[in-house]
């Protein structure tokens, strides 16, 4: 228990994806102008890496690691993710349409999402049981959450804040990222 | 022959990939009512993704129709609203009936522009602000002054402005009705009309008491009410307070006696290219 629970939290803030490990920086700039759209944005991306390590953990080692084919695994897992990533949003909108708009785009976008292809790389790099990958996947998803609701309230803030002209829009949110990575990086060591 | 195999194991991935997702695909069932039909409607739409509906594309369009049929009557896709066919599919397609007469809207012009200039104008290059000097450069204050703030508002490149006259000029083949340039217009010169009026009207001058719009450009309306009294048809009623003529193009027969009869020539015939009934 205690195993799963070092392994959420060292995905979560000590190697967190973005801040850390630099992967999703696309959505972590285009996405959190907004705090609303950061949320659902964090969300479908958890839900997807949740998925995603579920599905790809059977297939690695009951498919992969017997035919001696893991050199195969990024491409495989790619094919996987768009997949199940079509099938999700099938699902969804055929069934609970609600859900469906409230992810909106973001659930195709993030079918090609790096964050999302690293942490099922992660989990077979480490070579987690289920059960750890499945955390790990969650832990990933919250850390890349938190940390676009941290960023898109600070976007949002500083919108409003009278900055000179220079620094107005791009320029202090990549300020404000690198003071958000050494922030996290007081987190290494923790565990 | 790791390589043979490397290729063949990623293909069955992907076959059964694609299995999985048509078998989701065929099996799922439709909860929300009516979503079954977006492929349908999705069909019939152009698919050019202009975004003129309101929607973020063709297949959001279709998803907000099929989920909603009332909507399509209210705002349909402009592309569609000259071809009969297709809204004849879609209404099958629905079950409601789409009223295009009233959806198939295009923007006209009211001024010929031939009002002669007061002074050269050679400030900021734009109509709203133009208009608030002495209301405009033009002899009449209602008069279009070209600097073409409703082309800049225009997405489809409908409008364009003709030098010679300086005044706008409307495509009304490419107009698709969405009144982006009606509220640009600081002299209000521009509405929204039927798509299928036969006769226009194009002067904005009504205070007929005040001055007579002859003083104030060469084709502006007199009020003189001859394109009355020469139709046969009873398709011109007389609007008494504003003195100007309006047109039912229902009853109109396209016989020409009011353009012809119009001293100022005021009135034309609505473009030829758009209407069906125009000779």
């Amino acid at each position: 228990m205690s195993n799963i629970l070092t392994i959420f939290i060292g995905m979560a803030l000590i190697n967190n994806f973005v801040l850390v490990k630099f992967l999703g920086l696309c959505p972590f700039f285009g996405v959190s102008k907004k705090l609303s759209n950061a949320a659902s944005m964090g969300l479908a991306v958890t839900l997807v890496m949740f998925l995603a390590s579920a599905v790809t953990w059977p297939i690695t080692h009951y498919i992969l690691a017997p035919l001696e084919a893991e050199f195969m695994s990024t491409v495989t897992y790619i094919l996987v993710i768009a997949t199940l990533v079509q099938i999700m949003e099938l699902f969804i909108m055929r069934t609970n349409y609600g859900l469906y708009s409230a992810f909106g785009i973001y659930l195709a976008l993030i079918t090609t999402n790096c964050a999302v292809l690293g942490v099922t790389l992660v989990n077979a790099r480490e070579s987690f049981n289920f059960i750890e990958s499945l955390a790990s996947a969650l832990g990933a998803g919250a850390g890349f959450a938190l940390v676009l609701i941290i960023m898109s309230g600070i976007r949002e803030r500083l919108d409003t804040s009278n900055l000179p002209k220079s620094m107005k829009g791009l320029p202090v949110a990549f300020l404000t990222a690198a003071l958000l990575g050494l922030a996290f990086s007081g987190f290494s060591g923790m565990v | 022959m790791q390589l043979v195999a490397a290729i063949l194991l990623v293909a069955l991935i992907g076959l059964l990939c694609g299995l999985a997702i048509y078998i989701v695909y065929i099996r799922v069932p439709h909860k929300v009512p009516g979503l079954g039909k977006i492929d349908e409607i999705n069909k019939l739409l152009p698919g050019m993704n202009c975004g003129a509906c309101g929607y973020a594309g063709c297949f959001a369009f279709a998803q907000e129709v099929s989920r909603n049929p009332q909507l399509a009557s209210q705002a349909t896709c402009p592309m569609l609203l000259g071809n009969d066919e297709v809204i004849k599919q879609l209404e099958i397609a629905l079950g409601v009936s789409i009223d295009t007469e009233s959806m198939n809207k295009k923007a006209m012009l009211h001024c010929k522009g031939s009002s002669e200039n007061l002074f050269d104008y050679s400030g900021v290059q734009s109509c709203k602000a133009a208009s608030l000097l002495a209301g405009g450069f033009k002899r009449c204050p209602y008069a279009c002054l070209g600097l073409g703030d409703c082309m800049r508002a225009c997405k489809y490149d409908a409008i364009s402005i003709d030098g010679d006259k300086g005044i706008a000029v409307i495509d009304y083949v490419k107009c698709t009705g969405c009144a982006l340039c009606v509220r640009e217009c600081p002299q209000n010169l521009i509405n929204m009309v039927s798509g299928r009026s036969k006769v226009s009207y194009r002067c904005n001058y009504s205070e007929i008491r005040v001055i007579p719009g002859r003083e104030r450009c060469n084709n502006g309306c007199t009020h003189c009410r001859k394109c009355f009294v020469a139709c046969k048809y009873d398709a011109i009623i007389w609007n008494k307070e504003k003195a100007v003529p309006e047109f039912d193009s229902a009853k109109c027969t396209l016989c020409g006696e009011c353009v012809a009869v119009c001293p100022t020539r005021t009135l034309e015939y609505f473009q030829p290219a758009i209407s069906p009934y125009a000779v």
